[in-house]
């Protein structure tokens, strides 16, 4: 079987039949443990030692993966369900460029208007939140098409602040 | 001695002074918002007793309710901690008018330090060197104008009932100044209640140092040398250590004795920091602090003098036992304050329930945590949930480590601070000791950059899949036994290797 998995917007092949597991093309030696009754998992690739922690994600074939004090959101899909969703047009990877509420927060200042173009890590909107005023920046270049907040209002955590396209 | 003492707090400083407190054989009491009823400080006292619902105005604020609970449970004392009411001169007249003992100085010295206008002209007049900046709140944005002008930019603008960085805004230029001088208003109403703001001249790349001071009734007033505690992200503290890596003997001395004058100038009582900004040689009093600090762990461990204990024994009436010149300083620690904080995401706020956490142990290496496995994390509080604290008898061992320190430390359920704590530990500035309060300006970028390296890509994506086939094979067993439990040999949670 072969898994195409994303991380972070870069995504590794790995191929595992029988015994054998390849990555990127270069074939390894692997095992997964769970150390019992806890929630810690062992990676051991060849001789090398990998504790990390794991919980499953939203949606099938989803996992958030806790190494070296970060949890990244992996997606894991097969080559078939690939080729499925290839066909179906839908995007193969979270292209959407939209804003939401890291945390229920109060909106102090929304900094941009529809229309606008902005670049990546360009100030949207303020939200305060443990008495201190955090500004939200834009994940990536684009035009705001949606500003779904005025100042103000009061926001539940993920709610979508600002849609750019 | 007392023997009973009510901490009117929560989170690691409530631990903390439960510790403290029990090595002297003295009764905690605990007080808890609704929020809390499992937190770890209640779980650590002796008694615990609810105070109100979850928001801090209704709970952790109300001394009034405090008082009652100390008088009801026969409390010979009340520790503030720091934040809440530990600042709040009302607060502590309110203590000692119900006939207890507040572990703190007195109320007068409080709102002379307090006041941050009235502290600089105080500060004036005993000699010790400030800031040059306005000594009166700014009656409006105009009169910042006027007043930044005077000064030359680029001015500070602080909130004059405030700490902690909010409140605060760093103007470059006129053309920023109005809207500064509302959001720093705005800021420092809802954080304080107090919207007053002053102006002071900002120092191009100041270092922040500071002294720890402890003074007994009797007026012996001694310093414990500085920490310093340059790395701030908007005038919080992330990584605190002491000595400072250039401050001289003699500067330590002159700072030293300048702190001193300044605890001395307010008849201060208790374990209380001096604030100052160093450049080049010279230094100028920023603020007094009058509560123990979140950084005193670092002074405790090169000097050996439990802060904490020494705070309840002079609040007891007893005088200390050693001198200035028995004040010796072995080593270097370094604290990291570990925050529910996302660093890849601009330090935004995390909420959760802590379902996984392994705590740093080991030579050298102190945990001061509120935090345990189980509990929730939510926005009412402060987002502080542990400190790691290390001793080496070197600044670079002590880097060291602390990077060992924070590898160990899992937690899962929140993002923390602690990779970016652990990228300062191996940037080469820090370990060079090039610090100064822009650090983080500096190097902000670099130390926030969590893309994952080709290695940790490689372990998350073969893990995923094994994970995968993992979840397919128990499926597989699961629809061969007709949906009943899973089969033999296969536990969910057990090992199973990939092949």
């Amino acid at each position: 079987m072969r898994y195409y998995v994303t991380v972070a917007g870069r995504t590794v092949e790995v191929e595992i039949s029988g015994d054998a597991i390849v990555v990127d093309g270069t074939p390894i030696e692997a095992a997964l443990l769970t150390v019992p009754g806890t929630d810690l998992r062992h990676l051991m690739i060849g001789t090398e030692s990998h504790p990390l922690l794991v919980r499953t994600g939203g949606r099938n074939g989803t996992w958030h993966v806790t190494l070296n004090g970060r949890t990244l959101l992996v997606e894991a899909i097969d080559e078939r369900s690939r080729t499925i969703r290839e066909m179906s047009g839908a995007p193969t990877t979270d292209a959407e460029k939209v804003v939401v509420a890291p945390m229920p927060g109060l909106i102090v200042r929304v900094e941009v208007e529809v229309g606008a173009a902005v670049t990546m890590g360009q100030g949207l909107i303020v939200v305060e939140a443990m008495k201190m005023e955090n500004e939200l920046k834009a994940p990536a270049d684009g035009i705001v098409k949606k500003i779904e907040v005025a100042a103000g209002s009061a926001v539940e955590k993920g709610a979508v602040l600002v849609v750019l396209e | 001695m007392f023997t009973s003492i009510l901490i009117a707090n929560r989170g690691e400083i409530a631990v903390r002074i439960i510790r403290a407190a029990r090595e002297l054989g003295i009764r905690t009491i605990a007080v808890y918002s609704e929020a809390d009823r499992l937190a770890p400080h209640v779980l650590a006292a002796d008694e615990a007793y609810l105070i109100g619902p979850a928001p801090s105005a209704e709970s952790y604020l109300r001394g009034d309710r405090i008082v009652d609970v100390a008088l009801r449970a026969g409390a010979d004392a009340i520790h503030p901690g720091y934040g809440f009411l530990a600042e709040r001169a009302p607060f502590i007249r309110q203590v000692r008018d119900a006939g207890l003992v507040f572990v703190g100085p007195s109320a007068e010295a409080v709102e002379a330090m307090g006041d941050k206008t009235a502290a600089r002209r105080r500060m004036i007049a005993a000699g010790v060197p400030v800031v040059p900046g306005t000594s009166d709140p700014l009656a409006d944005a105009a009169e910042a104008r006027q007043a930044a002008e005077e000064i030359g930019y680029p001015v500070l603008l602080k909130a004059a009932a405030g700490g902690g960085g909010k409140g605060m805004r760093i103007v470059q230029s006129s053309a920023e100044i109005e809207s500064a001088f509302g959001s720093a208003g705005r800021e420092a109403k809802s954080a304080f209640g107090d919207d007053a703001v002053y102006v002071e001249k900002y120092l191009a790349g100041p270092r922040h140092l500071e002294i720890q001071i402890l003074a007994d009734r009797a007026g012996t007033t001694v310093h414990l040398g500085e920490r310093e505690c340059s790395i701030q992200r908007r005038h919080q503290k992330l990584v605190e250590e002491a000595p400072s890596a250039v401050l001289t003997a003699d500067e330590r001395f002159a700072m030293g004795a300048t702190a001193v004058a300044a605890g001395r100038a307010v008849q201060y009582e208790g374990a209380g920091t001096v604030e100052f900004l160093y450049q080049h040689g010279a230094f100028y009093f920023l603020e007094m602090n009058t509560r123990i600090q979140v950084e005193h762990p670092v002074t405790e461990l090169v000097t050996g003098i439990d802060l904490v204990q020494w705070q309840i024994r002079i609040a007891a009436g007893e005088a200390l036992n050693f001198a200035q010149t028995d004040v010796s300083f072995r080593g270097h620690a370094i604290e990291c304050r570990i925050t529910s904080e996302d660093p890849a995401n601009s330090f935004l706020p995390s909420a959760g329930r802590i379902e996984w956490l392994e705590i740093p142990s080991g030579a050298g290496v102190r945990w001061d945590g509120g935090i345990a496995r189980g509990y929730e994390i939510g926005l009412h509080y402060d987002p502080m949930l542990a400190k790691v604290i290390v001793h080496a008898p070197s600044r670079e061992l002590a880097i060291d480590r602390m990077r060992r320190a924070l590898t160990e430390l899992r937690v899962v359920g929140v993002e923390t601070s602690a990779p970016f704590h652990l990228r300062v530990m191996e940037e080469a500035d820090f370990r060079a000791g090039k610090l100064d309060i822009l650090y983080l300006d500096r190097h902000g970028d670099e130390l926030t950059d969590f893309e994952p390296s080709d290695e940790e890509l490689r372990v998350v994506a073969l893990a995923t899949v094994l994970l995968e086939e993992e979840r397919r094979a128990r499926r597989s067993i699961t629809r061969i036994d007709h949906g009943d439990a899973l089969g033999s040999g296969w536990s969910g949670r057990g090992g199973w290797t990939g092949r």
